[in-house]
């Protein structure tokens, strides 16, 4: 295939905008798929990608296109909106030449739309702005082509205006990708230089890996090797995604498609690794990518000691297929064996638990998120702390660092100064206000992560009635003044309630918590105290009273069998509950460290 | 050594009060001749290898409402009993009865063939607290029939009801006051429970009932033994007073885990080791003896393990508590191994102390006796 007739493109937007609908209509006009096969979203094919209706992993996909009469080879990538996914554009950018802008045409410019917009600005790409949904009933596409130039900085004369979900002017967007988007360059006699852009686990195929050919080209039957895991392998097959798995003779420069080599582990695939030729190899590898650092964390306990095992070997299939997400095992005095699992963020987490839930059928304990910090010893020494029972003692921290996220928010005008109020009260540092039309500005500020990461998405979308959106990164580790808070409950300390606080934030924290949990928590047969404490300062405290009654003060006449059967219910339900001591904390308490720091 | 206690279930009501889960029919007296017929084969079924009638030391004929039958009916049933067993001489013979109803015709039915223990369910002396219990008597009523019932009968015994919707402390404290000047020998107090199946349960649920506080409960409860206490009564079981020599010697039978016979339809027998319960729905169980067979739902061999925990729960429903050398001497058991980590706890947490040679609730621990003895099983 001549490079001259192909386009690489990502499909880059906000959330919600349309990139996979568009990617729908790309498909359908093309005849990649018939009418017949069409349904909406189809390249959202993740059980949980068709549960929630978002994009949670990049898809890329052939066409053909027949422009003018001549053939083009166009790669597709559709890509995710949501933040946590973010890493995945920019995976996805580093295999194109081009993108396609998706603004949705009432809601404008968002705080994704100006992260990937940048993301693929960044890396030089050809950015072609299309203004979707414009079937809406209201629409106001010139203050959207406005916010396109001030705030992107994007030249908005020849955007296209299309509506992906009835079908309106997708030929325009053919015609622009062809005649926009450059070509790949790329040398076909060159040595082997392909670039993986992601993979996959399939039970019977073994490692399905994506690649994008920059220099050389690859056939069935070639030795290659994997430049930075130094694997090699023969390829067994390749192919292209027609949106299904189609294999070809040969993959030259500048196509997209995939290589089997009947590799069984997906650990031996790093996305952003180079694939080069065993004889002919290339001298360096292509830059890659760094890969996502994960960081939210949570344990993960199966309520069955016996369970363990089993979770670890689902853990391990979910790694296969997500190597975004990390898990070690822990231990917690309070809950036992099990394991830390890292995720990109909460709705990464939420995901991840639930394909867990659906796939498994055992009884889990998970543990309220923390997001990972920092400690620099007074011997010098760096610790990372995933894990809020991993802090050392007081005595030895030289400093506690926390990750701190440039957030941006793009809301309505008459919201600027909630939002800064909302900042201000976790410990945010102002940047700057920009004003992107007469209605709307961007708000910057560098916030912790613990303050954004669990709840600022709702805050936001509740204090803007959902016009507000937000974005981040992590710019860093900064210093602050941080505490492990403990929970005892009737004494001993619950390792895994304890939590990481801004010193300030420690007793209003400590207080909602300790009430949550008396909530939680049933009567006993005597009183339990709940404290929050710093070292062996409390700092909040709650009582659960004794259970003052439960005399079942019946008489049975003489069917001693049912009363000994209805006590042994009664003690039954107790079991099903993890004993602490001799104080049994429901499954759902564990969580409630999450939720008193949702009501601050 | 064969049972030495007899129950017979008789279950039959005027009316079926909304709390009530016991095994009986209300507005069903049509079956009564059939359920006398039926009684008759059931008793010849499991007394059929009776060489000469069984003497027994407790009778205890409960229900339903017993008293509810006619005088020729009471009357069939005691000789439906004597053709296979023996009062003792020196025996207990109980039976339950209602206000409503109860003439001296009756009474003199149950006096004549040996009845020497009536146990009245009057529930309360606050009209407005009977209504709630959907009793069919009134106070007064029930005042007259105790006072009249015990010239037939000298040892009355009277259920109470606590903890009903509405029921204040100070109406509980006047119940009592009012009973302990009548003339009564024993008094059982009970909780109102909710059980599963009937009217309270679904008014509960659906928040036409408003169940009392747990601490009002504990209060009246707390009531009930300071003042039962103060007239002479003696606290010898979570739910039962006495005075002096006149605790239910049935009942005891159950809580040392004696054996015993029963008769009716949802009356659980334990015989030679077996705990078995008959048919809890009276037409199930006519059905079947109407073909002759017998209706065991529950029936269970506990092993010595098991019959150790059952004898640990219901001894320790009694204020007396749990003679550790006679347990481990009957069941050739160690309390220690069996339970050790439990009673450390309950002791540690002051629920449970011991008392000369026996482990018994302290105040604590009686307030929940549930929870604690439901540890052991
Ligand atoms: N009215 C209208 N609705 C559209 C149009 N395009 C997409 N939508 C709707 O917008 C919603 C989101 O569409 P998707 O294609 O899933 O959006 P996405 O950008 O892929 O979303 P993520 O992958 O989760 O970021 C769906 O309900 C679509 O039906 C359009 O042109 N007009
Ligand atoms: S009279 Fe007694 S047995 Fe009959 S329904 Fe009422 S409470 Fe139950
Ligand atoms: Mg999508």
């Amino acid at each position: 295939m001549d490079p001259k007739f192909i386009r690489n493109f990502s499909i880059i937007a906000h959330i919600d905008h349309g990139k996979s609908t568009l990617a729908d209509q790309l498909l359908l006009k093309s005849g990649t798929i018939t009418q017949r096969e069409f349904r909406a979203q189809i390249l959202d094919d993740l059980d949980i990608e068709r549960e929630r209706g978002i994009t949670v992993k990049a898809r890329s996909v052939t066409i053909n296109w027949n422009q003018d009469g001549q053939v083009y080879e166009l790669n597709l990538i559709d890509t995710p909106g949501h933040v946590d996914f973010h890493y995945e554009v920019n995976r996805s950018l580093a295999a194109c030449e081009g993108a396609l802008l998706l603004i949705d045409a009432f809601q404008g410019v968002q705080a994704q739309t100006v992260a990937n917009a940048f993301a693929a600005i960044a890396v030089n790409l050809e950015i072609i702005p299309v203004v979707n949904k414009i079937d809406l009933p209201v629409i106001r596409v010139d203050e959207v082509l406005e916010e396109v130039e001030t705030v992107l900085g994007l030249d908005a004369t020849d955007a296209l205006r299309v509506s992906a979900k009835v079908g309106l002017n997708i030929e325009s967007v053919f015609e622009a990708i062809v005649k926009k988007i450059p070509p790949p360059k790329g040398t076909p006699d060159a040595p082997l230089k392909a670039l993986v852009f992601d993979s996959k686990y399939d039970n019977y195929r073994g490692v399905i890996t994506y690649v994008r050919i920059f220099d050389g080209s690859v056939k069935k039957g070639d030795k290659v090797r994997f430049m930075r895991e130094q694997v090699v392998n023969e390829v067994l097959e390749i192919g292209q995604f027609r949106p299904n798995m189609v294999a070809c003779d040969e993959l030259g420069p500048g196509q997209v498609g995939y290589i089997l080599t009947g590799l069984k582990e997906l650990s031996k695939v790093t996305v952003g690794d180079t694939v080069t030729l065993f004889h002919n190899p290339a001298a360096e590898p292509l830059p890659g990518y760094q890969k996502p650092k994960q960081m939210v964390f949570c344990g993960m306990f199966p309520i069955d000691a016996t369970d363990f095992e089993a979770l670890r070997e689902e853990l391990q299939k979910l790694s296969m297929n997500d190597s975004s997400f990390s898990f070690v095992p822990e231990t917690s005095d309070a809950l036992g064996f099990g394991f830390r699992c890292g995720f990109l963020g909460m709705l990464h987490m939420e995901i991840v638990q639930q394909r867990l839930e659906k796939e498994q059928d055992m009884d889990l304990i998970q543990t309220a998120p923390n997001v990972t910090y920092q400690i620099v010893k007074r011997d010098g020494g760096i610790m990372t702390i995933d894990n809020p029972q991993d802090v050392p003692d007081a005595g030895i921290i030289e400093e506690f660092r926390e990750p701190i996220a440039k957030v941006s928010y793009i809301v309505p005008s008459q919201h600027v100064g909630t939002i800064m109020q909302l900042c201000q009260d976790r410990r945010g540092i102002y940047r700057s206000t920009e004003y992107l039309g007469p209605t709307r500005a961007q708000i910057i500020y560098e916030l912790p992560l613990s303050e954004i990461v669990y709840d600022m998405y709702d805050k936001l979308k509740s204090v803007t009635s959902g016009y507000g959106t937000m974005d981040y990164e992590i710019i860093g580790f900064a210093a602050a003044d941080l505490v492990k808070m403990d929970i005892l409950v009737k004494g001993s300390r619950v390792d895994a309630l304890s939590t990481i606080v801004h010193r300030s934030n420690a007793e209003r924290r400590g207080r909602a918590l300790v009430k949550r949990l008396k909530e939680e928590i049933s009567k006993h047969q005597f009183e339990i105290a709940i404290q929050a404490a710093i070292g062996s300062r409390v700092i909040a405290r709650e009582t659960i009273s004794a259970l003052s009654k439960n005399v079942t003060a019946k008489c049975y006449g003489g069917d001693i069998t049912r009363k000994r059967k209805l006590l042994q219910k009664q003690k039954e339900g107790k079991k099903r509950m993890k004993q602490f001591g001799e104080v049994e904390i429901p499954q759902k308490a564990f969580l409630t460290v999450l939720e008193s720091a949702k009501d601050d | 050594m064969p049972p030495q206690a007899l129950y017979v279930h008789v279950p039959f009501c005027l009316h079926h009060c909304g709390y009530c889960d016991f095994t009986l029919v209300a507005n069903r007296d049509h079956l009564i001749p059939q359920y006398l017929e039926m009684l008759g084969r059931e008793l010849n079924h499991y007394c059929r290898e009776f060489t000469h009638r069984r003497k027994i030391t407790t009778l205890f004929i409960g229900g339903g409402t017993p008293t509810h039958l006619s005088p020729k009916d009471l009357q069939t049933i005691f000789e439906l009993i004597g053709r296979h067993f023996e009062l003792s001489d020196d025996g207990e013979f109980s039976i339950e009865a209602n206000p409503d109803g109860l003439c001296d015709e009756r009474l003199s039915v149950l006096e004549a063939n040996g009845i020497n223990r009536l146990s009245l369910g009057v529930q309360s002396f606050d009209d407005a607290v009977l209504k709630t219990l959907e009793r069919k008597h009134s106070a007064a009523e029930a005042t007259e029939t105790i006072a009249r019932a015990s010239n037939f009968i000298p040892n009355v015994s009277v259920d109470l009801i606590f903890g009903v919707p509405g029921q204040g402390l100070e109406s509980w404290q006047q119940t009592l006051e009012h009973l302990t000047q009548l003339p009564v020998k024993h008094i059982s107090t009970y909780g109102l429970t909710y059980e599963q199946g009937t009217p309270f349960y679904r008014q509960e649920k659906s928040g036409v009932l408003k169940r009392m506080p747990d601490d009002l409960e504990r209060d009246m409860y707390l009531a009930a033994m300071s003042h039962l206490e103060s007239r002479g009564f003696e606290h010898y079981e979570v739910s039962n007073f006495g005075l002096p020599g006149y605790q239910c010697r049935h009942n005891n039978v159950y809580w040392n885990a004696d054996e015993y016979y029963a008769f009716g339809p949802g009356a659980a027998r334990y015989i030679d080791g077996i705990r078995s319960t008959n048919a809890r729905s009276v037409v199930k169980w006519l059905n079947s003896w109407n073909k002759g067979e017998p209706c065991e739902e529950d029936r269970e061999q506990l092993t010595t393990e098991e019959k150790a925990r059952e004898a640990i729960m219901l001894s320790l429903r009694r204020m007396a508590g749990l003679h550790v050398a006679s347990f481990e001497a009957r069941f050739q058991l160690s309390l220690q191994d069996l339970a050790e980590e439990e009673i450390r706890q309950h002791v540690e947490d002051g629920l449970l102390e011991y008392s000369g040679e026996c482990l018994r609730l302290t105040q604590n621990g009686l307030l929940i006796a549930d929870s604690v003895v439901s540890d052991f099983l």
